[in-house]
């Protein structure tokens, strides 16, 4: 017996439909800013034509391609790993933040920015990424000790050790240069797009592949997890060594986009709703569609944030801002269908 | 007959408080036996420490491997476990349910074949729910949400099946149904089950042996096949105090004495 795309819960118009709006929204993320690129040009210069100004020419290579690319990549591997997190442990609440990466990564890039500020946006990144995995591997560390393997010790675990990564934020911020480093550490957490640059993007690509293509690969395993422990072992689910893989790549995917970007609040929390209430559905699928509604959504906002305000505004304003609309109309429209 | 199932001298803690106290059971290919218990005796914890969910003393042999040692993944291939309430949401369309059951059988990045789907809908027929296959788990009663998981069960294909009250949401005739359906399957398979049950009747009318928990320990054991009248009475008013036993068909009907 076939079963058809709908029948799965593929909705392939809902796809072809956020598929379009990205791209759209690529588009114009290209083409705004403080120089503007018409349409026309960007046709131009993929199609290699002489009659493209360099100063056009450079500034699509060089800010515009690689910000958009990056924008993109940050919504999709929030988005994903926004719906990873929520499905393991079995809470809408959870988003990447839950066990610690986004305080973690915030800790190191603050000792990066007051130790080694001289190294400049790299040594930032580098601290952020590993502060990242490093709290994340302290959580499994005391998940470990304390010999339990319910994901609630995980949520705990997490909590304590943001609360100790934001601690040591504080120290710093308190013991800090008011007018260089604080500011730096202060704006480092609300994140930007504006720093993206193509060898920074590179340097990241490679652990942000693997990321995203272990959780594809591993999706059947991801979607049993959402059954209780005790009904997922006994379907065979080899849960301890699992859960640690799937949690490690997803904090690879969320570590290796917040070093470049800083943090990204509200993205990875809402997308996995949205994409829920849109297919109706909530299994490897609906994780797919979360990455592409974060994308948009993250997109969107980048835009709004070189176009609201006379200099650029912190992404996570606009993810929020634009997030909760979106999230509002899609309880709103469920709640009239359920009555 | 040849053993299927073996559990010897199994002890189960909870903390210091010791609920499962040195149970010994075993089952034998096509052999369908019930546990029976007052609340809180340790049937369900039996079946907990059985599939590896909680820790164990004792030995727990299954199809002759001795399950200590084991993974989930491995296990899962030897013993089948139905849990009394399932923990999904909705979400999942009832073939995608199923469809679960197959895990232990597929390498840890493959999907299942088309094969292995029309086994699934297959085992949606079998307890005729096929009509079911694309709605949402969700959008299920809980009694038809437990026959699904029998479905998912069925498709896992185990040796040992162990079911935690797979009857308690069900409504009269699909009690019928769905227990008639589990000895149809244990028989004709060639497979043990151990189910914990609520309602003697329905063990009585359906299960091979019943085991009685009393204590935490098998106080009492009834073979269905070759106990007379009295024994059959006198073993469950062990556990459930002054009764009524009456002769019916070509089992017993029990009810409380007034």
């Amino acid at each position: 017996m076939s079963l058809t795309a709908e029948k799965r819960g593929l909705k392939p118009l809902i796809f072809i439909g956020v598929t379009a709006a990205i791209f759209v929204a690529a588009v114009v993320s290209i083409c705004v800013g403080k120089y503007q690129i018409s349409p026309a040009e960007i046709i131009n210069i993929l199609s290699g034509k002489a009659d493209v100004s360099d100063m056009s020419r450079k500034v699509f290579f060089t800010l515009r391609l690689p910000r958009t690319i990056m924008a993109v990549m940050a919504g999709t591997g929030l988005g994903i790993a926004g719906s990873v997190y929520q499905i393991i442990f079995k809470n809408p609440l959870a988003s990447p933040d839950i066990i610690g990466v986004a305080g973690g990564a915030n800790l190191g890039a603050a000792v990066a920015i007051v130790t080694i500020s001289s190294s400049g946006m790299l040594g930032i990144a580098t601290g952020a990424f590993w502060g990242g995995l490093l709290a994340v591997t302290c959580v499994m560390l005391l998940v470990k000790a304390t010999g339990s393997t319910s994901t609630s010790t995980f949520v705990l675990a997490g909590i304590i050790i943001n609360a100790v990564s934001k601690a040591v934020i504080m120290a710093l911020k308190y013991f800090a240069d008011p007018e260089n480093e604080l500011a730096a550490i202060e704006y480092w957490s609300m994140g930007t797009f504006g720093t993206t640059t193509q060898s920074k993007l590179l340097s990241i690509l490679p652990m942000f592949l693997i990321g995203l293509i272990g959780i594809l690969l591993l999706r059947r395993q991801i979607e049993l997890m959402s059954l209780s422990d005790n009904e997922s072992r006994a379907l065979g689910v080899r849960l301890r060594p699992i859960r640690i893989t799937v949690l490690l790549l997803s904090t690879l995917l969320v570590s290796s986009i917040i070093s470049i970007t800083g943090l990204i609040s509200f993205a990875g929390l809402i997308a996995p709703h949205i994409s829920r209430l849109m297919l109706k559905r909530n299994n490897s699928v609906t994780m797919v569609m979360s990455g592409l509604v974060g994308s948009f959504v993250v997109l969107v906002a980048d835009i709004f944030a070189r176009i609201a305000y006379s200099s650029e505004l912190p992404i996570s304003i606009l993810t929020t801002v634009i997030g909760v609309p979106i999230l509002v109309y899609f309880l709103v429209k469920r709640g009239k269908e359920l009555v | 007959m040849s053993e299927l199932f073996r559990l010897e001298n199994m002890h189960v803690a909870y903390g210091s408080n010791e609920v499962v106290r040195g149970v010994n059971l075993s089952l034998e290919r096509g052999e369908f036996s019930a546990l029976l218990g007052l609340n809180g005796s340790g049937k369900t914890t039996i079946l907990h420490a059985a599939c590896g969910f909680l820790p164990m003393r004792g030995t727990c042999i299954c199809a002759g491997q001795n399950c200590a040692g084991l993974h989930e993944k491995k296990r899962a291939l030897l013993m089948s476990f139905i849990p009394q309430v399932c923990s999904l949401e909705g979400g999942r369309t009832v073939f995608e349910v199923v469809m679960m059951g197959f895990n232990a059988h597929l390498r840890l990045l493959e999907s299942p074949s088309a094969e292995q789907k029309e086994l699934g809908m297959a085992a949606l027929e079998k307890l005729n729910c096929a009509h079911l296959a694309h709605t949402d788990f969700g959008a299920l009663s809980q009694g038809q949400r437990q026959i699904v998981i029998l479905a998912r069960c069925i498709v896992q294909d185990a040796p040992v099946m162990l079911l935690d009250e797979p009857d308690s949401a069900l409504d009269f005739l699909n009690r019928h149904m769905v227990l008639g359906k589990i000895r149809d399957l244990i028989k004709n398979e060639n497979r043990a089950g151990l189910i914990t049950l609520h309602d003697p009747n329905f063990a009585m009318a359906y299960c091979d042996r019943l085991l009685l928990l009393q204590n935490g320990i098998v106080g009492a054991e009834l073979d269905m096949r070759t106990a007379s009248a009295d024994e059959v009475k006198q073993k469950l008013s062990l556990i459930y105090g002054d009764i009524e036993l009456l002769p019916y068909q070509e089992s017993y009907l029990m009810t409380k004495a007034k």
